[in-house]
């Protein structure tokens, strides 16, 4: 069964990049346009890792993080932001993995990998 | 005679000239006013006890490049601390036979005085091949000459030292005004990153697409590679410059570096199989964890592997080591790369300092501002010809320094 995974971020051309590169590598990929809508589609359906972008319009992905932590504390959350500015007091050290948005998807790709494998063990 | 020859001296080493012609000159007065057929000057090195060879005039007879610590005749005027006068004559005598000095072989009479004050400054040694004998007088003198020559010598040493502080200081003032540069341009940079960055990996993540999904020979498939180098390119730019901006924060958790380092190489993989590099991993087990900022370190660790790798690009060997070296964790990364060449090598840690036509010159600069942020050291090792060895030397905590005192 393939593994079920939520991409949010606010950046259309992101979203539609991670859904096509993510599904080549076998996952089924939905996408979410804002941390609003993210918690609309958690609740309504099972995820098995989230992709989470921090900076977002409205609700961001701090808030988001946390109340995924609240709620549905066993999904994977793997923030994703421009740069390496992550902070402390964000509370980032509650997030499974970070990773930084790149045109090379290589890194976000072996993180997923990584964080499901140990899920399934 | 020994007031002329005393002014000629002093006038001689006071002179503007470079130190061993002055030497040089002082030597030749030597050998011709007190009548030795070798007159030469060996400089002390303070670190490694050797004496070397600065200038020597007359007959070249058995004139040693280099002493070492209680070689020779040298080395006896040294330990002693005054002057040695020896004679061979029949019966062998004792002072002769004890010196064991290769280069007093065809001499018969050797003349050995240190130059020192409160320093060691070296040695000055005359021979003469036909037996002659010293006169108290010229004893005096020649102490009194010594001496001026020691005095010549740490002046001059005065003169490199502080040509050598100028020269950091200036190096000083220039790293100043870049880190000045540095902090303006990434608070500026730091604003409008964002809005950058995310369309940069919308293009380049789609250019990488179109390009594995396009015919091998299509036409179009250099332009599409263009986009992808370019867009990485300005990403790594832009990765950099909001490095250098003011709300770069860090997170510093105990970690094993080991792993960090097994991270990094796993993600080169590729890279090291297509450019036929090998690894060696040589890490230490008994490393203990220590306080560092994962995403950082990684970052380290990535800049300094794609140098090594671009550096051989028609492969090579790449080694890491890691150890513990009293309270540092040392971490060792050694390419086969060619090297640096010695006359860029004071720029490379510099900001945007690139020998390479897509590079961003930015790597090594945030490796440096990384590795300070974790009071952590990190040196450069070039074998010039061979390849690079960068070392990475970071604290261990106090927490962790106690645990092993204890333990
Ligand atoms: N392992 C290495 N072997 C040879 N040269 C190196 C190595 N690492 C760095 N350099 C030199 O230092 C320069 C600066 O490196 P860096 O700051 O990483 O910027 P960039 O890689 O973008 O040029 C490089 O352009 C190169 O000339
Ligand atoms: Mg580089």
């Amino acid at each position: 069964m393939k593994e079920k995974i939520l991409v949010v971020d606010d950046e259309e051309g992101l979203r539609l990049l991670y859904k096509e590169e993510l599904e080549d590598e076998g996952l089924n990929v939905h996408v979410a346009a804002s941390g609003e809508e993210a918690i609309a589609k958690l609740e309504k359906d099972k995820f098995d890792l989230i992709v989470l972008d921090i900076k977002m319009p409205g609700m961001d992905g701090i808030e988001v993080l946390r109340r995924v932590k609240e709620k549905w504390k066993n999904i994977p959350v793997i923030l994703s932001t421009a740069y390496h500015h992550y902070k402390q007091e964000f509370g980032t050290w509650a997030s499974d993995a970070y990773v930084v948005k790149s045109s090379d998807l290589k890194e976000l790709k072996t993180t997923i990998k990584d964080i499901l494998n140990m899920g399934r063990k | 005679m020994g007031y002329d020859i005393l002014s000629k001296v002093i006038e001689l080493t006071d002179s503007t000239d470079a130190l061993e012609k002055r030497l040089k000159d002082v030597a030749n007065l030597l050998a011709h006013a007190f009548a030795f057929d070798q007159c030469a000057v060996y400089l002390s090195d303070q670190d490694k006890h050797v004496l070397t060879l600065a200038v020597a005039v007359g007959s070249k007879r058995g004139c040693q490049e280099e002493y070492k610590e209680n070689e020779g005749l040298p080395g006896l005027a040294i330990k002693k601390g005054s002057p040695i006068f020896a004679t061979q004559s029949k019966p062998p005598n004792e002072t002769w036979q004890g010196i064991l000095d290769k280069g007093t072989n065809g001499f018969k009479t050797v003349v050995c005085y240190p130059i020192k004050d409160d320093w060691l400054h070296g040695v000055l040694y005359l021979k003469n091949k036909e037996k002659k004998a010293v006169t108290l007088k010229e004893k005096k003198l020649l102490s009194v000459i010594v001496l001026q020559l020691a005095t010549a010598i740490k002046n001059y040493q005065c003169i490199i030292n502080l040509r050598d502080i100028n020269t950091k200081m200036k190096d000083m003032q220039d790293r100043l005004v870049n880190a000045e540069k540095l902090l303006a341009l990434g608070e500026m940079a730091a604003s409008l990153a964002h809005e950058i960055k995310n369309p940069l990996v919308s293009i380049g993540g789609f250019a990488k697409r179109l390009s594995q999904q396009m015919n091998l020979d299509s036409p179009h498939m250099s332009y599409v590679d263009r986009i992808v180098k370019e867009v990485s390119r300005l990403e790594k730019l832009m990765d950099g410059i909001v490095h250098f901006s003011k709300d770069e924060s860090y997170v510093f958790l105990s970690e094993d570096i080991n792993i960090i380092i097994e991270e990094a190489v796993a993600f080169f993989e590729d890279d090291f199989k297509r450019n036929g590099i090998a690894v060696v991993k040589e890490l230490s087990l008994h490393v203990p964890k220590i306080d560092v900022d994962r995403q950082h370190l990684k970052l380290v660790f990535n800049n300094l592997m794609t140098n090594a790798i671009q550096a051989m690009e028609k492969g090579g060997t790449l080694t890491i080591q890691t150890y513990q070296e009293g309270s540092w964790i040392v971490t060792e990364i050694h390419d086969t790369g060619g090297g640096i060449d010695p006359n860029i090598i004071s720029n490379i840690f510099n900001p945007f300092y690139t020998t390479k036509e897509t590079g961003t010159g930015l790597g090594l600069a945030i490796t440096h501002s990384i590795i300070t942020n974790h009071k952590g050291i990190i040196e450069v090792n070039n074998n010039i010809g061979v390849g690079v060895t960068f070392v990475i030397k970071l604290p261990l905590s106090d927490k962790e320094g106690r645990i092993l005192k204890a333990s």
